[in-house]
C-alpha cells in the first residue's frame, strides 16, 4: 500500500501527466502484480490475464494526461483492469477457458500443477472456489478480499452503488463458505 | 430483526461497513441469536481463509513488455501495424503482394496501347479470311464510321465515278478528336471481335448516285489534326485494335508526333469497298511496287494511292474472277488479313489494300 500512496504524490502524478518515460515505468513496477492478479483471477488463465494486463497499462499510458486524480491512482488502473477483464468475459473472448482452474491452481510463483497439488488441498480448493464464482461476484470479492479496496473504491471502480457491491459482496462470501465448508472448523 | 436481514448484512458488519444504527441492531439481534452467531463466524473463518491465498504475480519480464509496448513506434512501424493488425485474419504479405503485382499488370497494360495491340493482333495474323467472313453480322457504328470516313482517301476519277457512301456524311464528318471521341463512347461495339463484311453490308448500293465531290470532301484530318492526348488515343486504339494487322509500336519512327491520326485515316480507308485487308511488311517501297505488278497481273487496276506515315493506303479494283489468286499472291508482300470482304463480290471487286 505504501508504493500505491507513494503513486499519488502530486509530483509523480505530474510526471505522469508529462509523459515521463521513467514515472509510467515506475507506475508499472508499483502496480503490476496487483493489475495482473486481478487479471489472473478473473480470467482463469495467464496468458490472457497478462494480455489484458498490459493492456489495462496502456489504456492508462494513454489517457494518464487526463487523468484528473479524482481517485486514486490504484482505484484508477483496478477500474480500467475490472473493466477489460468483465468486457472480454462478457464478449466470450475466450480461448482458453478450459485451461483456467488449471491455471488458478499453479498461480502463486508458477509452480507446476503437481507442485501446486501438494502445497496443499485447501490452497486449491480456495482457488477453485474463487473460479466457480460468477463473474460480477468473483470481481467483487477479488477486488474486497483479495486486493483490499473499501466498499467506496470498489463501488467507484466497478460504478456500482455501496448496496450492490455490500449485496454481491455478501452473496460471494456465502457461495465461498458453502464451498469451503469442510475446511471450516 | 429477523435472521434473514441479519444474515443479509453480517457480511458488512464483519467489514465494519455497517451505518452505526444498522449495526446496532445486526449486534443486538447475533447476542440473542446463536445460530446467526455461528453464521457469523463461519464468514469470518471464511474470509481468513481467502486472506491465505498468495497473491498472484507478474511474469518476469512484465514491465518490459508494457514500456516496450507503451514507446511511441516509428512511422512505418505504424503503418505496417495500421494495414495487417486491425484485422481478427491477418492479410499473408505474399498474398497481398500478389494481388498488387496483378492490379498493377492490368494497369500498365490498361495504359499502354503497344501492349494491348500487340495481345489482341499477333494471334490473328493468319487468320483465314473465310473463318472471319463467317462471323457474326457487324456493328452498325463501325459501318458509319468507315462511311464517314471514307473520304480521307484520295480517289482517281474512276473511283470517284464510283458510288462510294452518303454525301451529307462526309461534309459533315467530324474532325479527327471528335471522332476519336464517339469511337471512344462505343467500347462495347468496338470490342465485338474483327468484324468480317460488316460495313459492306449496310453501305450504301453500289448503284447510288456517284459521290461528284469526293475529293472535296474534307481531307484526312491526320496531318494537321493535334494529336490526341494519351487517354484518347489509348482508348481509339483499343478500340481499333481489332482491324490492326500487325503491332505498330507507338515508338517506331515518326509516331511519336500524330501517332493515332494517320491510322485513324488508314483505318478509315475502307468505305464503299468490297474487301478491306491489311499487309505487314518489311519494306513499304518494295511491297508498293510488288502490289503494283500483282495488280496488274491479275487484270486489275489501281484507283487510288495514298501514303501515310504509318501505312500506304492502295485502292484498286481487281476482276472477281482472279480475285481469290489475287488475295493469296499476298501472301508474298507480307502477312495479310482480310478484315472486312463483302460475302457476295461483285464482278469487279473493289479492294482497300493497307501496307504498314
Amino acid at each position: 500500500m505504501r508504493e500505491a500512496e507513494a503513486g499519488d504524490a502530486p509530483r509523480f502524478l505530474a510526471r505522469l501527466r508529462a509523459g515521463e518515460t521513467a514515472a509510467f515505468e515506475e507506475l508499472v513496477i508499483t502496480y503490476q502484480h496487483r493489475v495482473f492478479g486481478v487479471a489472473v483471477r478473473m480470467l482463469g488463465n495467464a496468458a490472457e490475464a497478462q494480455e489484458v494486463a498490459q493492456e489495462a497499462f496502456l489504456r492508462a499510458h494513454r489517457a494518464l494526461a487526463d487523468f484528473r486524480g479524482d481517485a486514486k491512482l490504484s482505484t484508477w488502473l483496478y477500474a480500467i483492469t475490472s473493466r477489460l477483464c468483465l468486457n472480454r468475459l462478457a464478449k466470450g473472448e475466450r480461448r482458453l477457458r478450459r485451461q483456467g482452474e488449471e491455471t488458478l491452481l499453479r498461480l502463486a510463483g508458477g509452480e507446476r500443477p503437481d507442485v501446486a497439488v501438494e502445497r496443499g488441498e485447501l490452497e486449491a480448493a480456495l482457488q477453485r472456489a474463487i473460479a466457480e464464482l460468477p463473474e460480477e461476484r468473483r470481481i467483487v470479492v477479488v477486488l474486497r478480499d483479495l486486493e483490499g479496496l473499501s466498499y467506496e473504491e470498489i463501488a467507484e471502480a466497478l460504478d456500482l452503488e455501496l448496496g450492490t457491491v455490500r449485496s454481491r459482496l455478501h452473496r460471494a462470501r456465502a457461495d465461498l463458505k458453502d464451498k469451503l465448508e469442510r475446511f471450516l472448523p | 430483526m429477523s435472521c434473514h436481514d441479519a444474515r443479509e448484512s453480517l457480511s458488512a458488519f464483519l467489514d465494519e461497513a455497517l451505518a452505526p444504527e444498522e449495526r446496532q441492531r445486526v449486534a443486538q439481534h447475533l447476542e440473542g441469536c446463536p445460530e446467526c452467531r455461528r453464521e457469523l463466524a463461519r464468514l469470518e473463518q471464511t474470509v481468513a481463509l481467502l486472506h491465505r491465498v498468495e497473491p498472484a504475480r507478474a511474469p518476469v519480464g512484465f514491465v518490459d513488455a508494457v514500456t516496450a509496448a507503451a514507446r511511441p513506434r516509428p512511422w512505418y512501424r505504424r503503418v505496417v501495424a495500421a494495414v495487417f493488425l486491425p484485422f481478427s485474419v491477418k492479410l499473408p504479405a505474399e498474398a497481398t503482394a500478389l494481388v498488387m503485382v496483378a492490379l498493377l499488370a492490368v494497369y500498365v497494360f490498361d495504359r499502354t496501347p503497344a501492349l494491348q495491340e500487340s495481345a489482341r493482333t499477333q494471334p490473328e495474323v493468319r487468320e483465314d479470311p473465310r473463318e472471319k467472313s463467317a462471323r457474326p453480322a457487324p456493328p452498325t457504328a463501325l459501318t458509319d464510321r468507315f462511311a464517314r470516313d471514307s473520304s480521307s482517301i484520295e480517289r482517281s476519277p474512276e473511283s470517284k465515278a464510283r458510288p462510294l457512301e452518303k454525301e451529307q456524311d462526309r461534309r459533315e464528318a467530324p474532325t479527327a478528336r471528335e471522332r476519336i471521341a464517339s469511337e471512344a463512347e462505343t467500347p462495347k461495339q468496338e470490342a465485338a471481335p474483327a468484324p468480317a463484311a460488316p460495313r459492306l453490308d449496310t453501305a450504301p448500293p453500289v448503284a447510288a448516285p456517284p459521290a461528284a465531290t469526293a475529293p472535296a470532301a474534307p481531307t484526312s484530318p491526320a496531318p494537321g489534326a493535334a494529336p490526341p492526348v494519351a487517354k484518347d488515343e489509348g482508348a481509339f486504339q483499343k478500340s481499333q485494335a481489332e482491324n490492326r494487322q500487325a503491332p505498330v509500336p507507338p515508338t517506331a519512327e515518326g509516331s511519336r508526333g500524330a501517332p493515332a491520326a494517320p491510322r485513324l485515316a488508314a483505318k478509315r480507308a475502307a468505305p464503299s469497298a468490297d474487301a478491306v485487308t491489311g499487309i505487314a511488311v518489311r519494306d513499304r517501297d518494295a511491297a508498293e511496287r510488288d502490289l503494283a505488278e500483282l495488280i496488274a497481273r491479275v487484270g486489275g487496276r489501281e484507283t487510288g494511292r495514298r501514303r501515310e506515315q504509318e501505312a500506304t493506303i492502295v485502292e484498286a479494283v481487281v476482276p472477281q474472277p482472279r480475285y481469290a489468286e489475287f488475295t493469296q499472291s499476298l501472301a508474298r508482300l507480307g502477312a495479310w488479313r482480310v478484315e472486312a470482304e463483302r460475302p457476295d463480290l461483285p464482278a469487279q471487286v473493289h479492294v482497300i489494300l493497307r501496307l504498314q
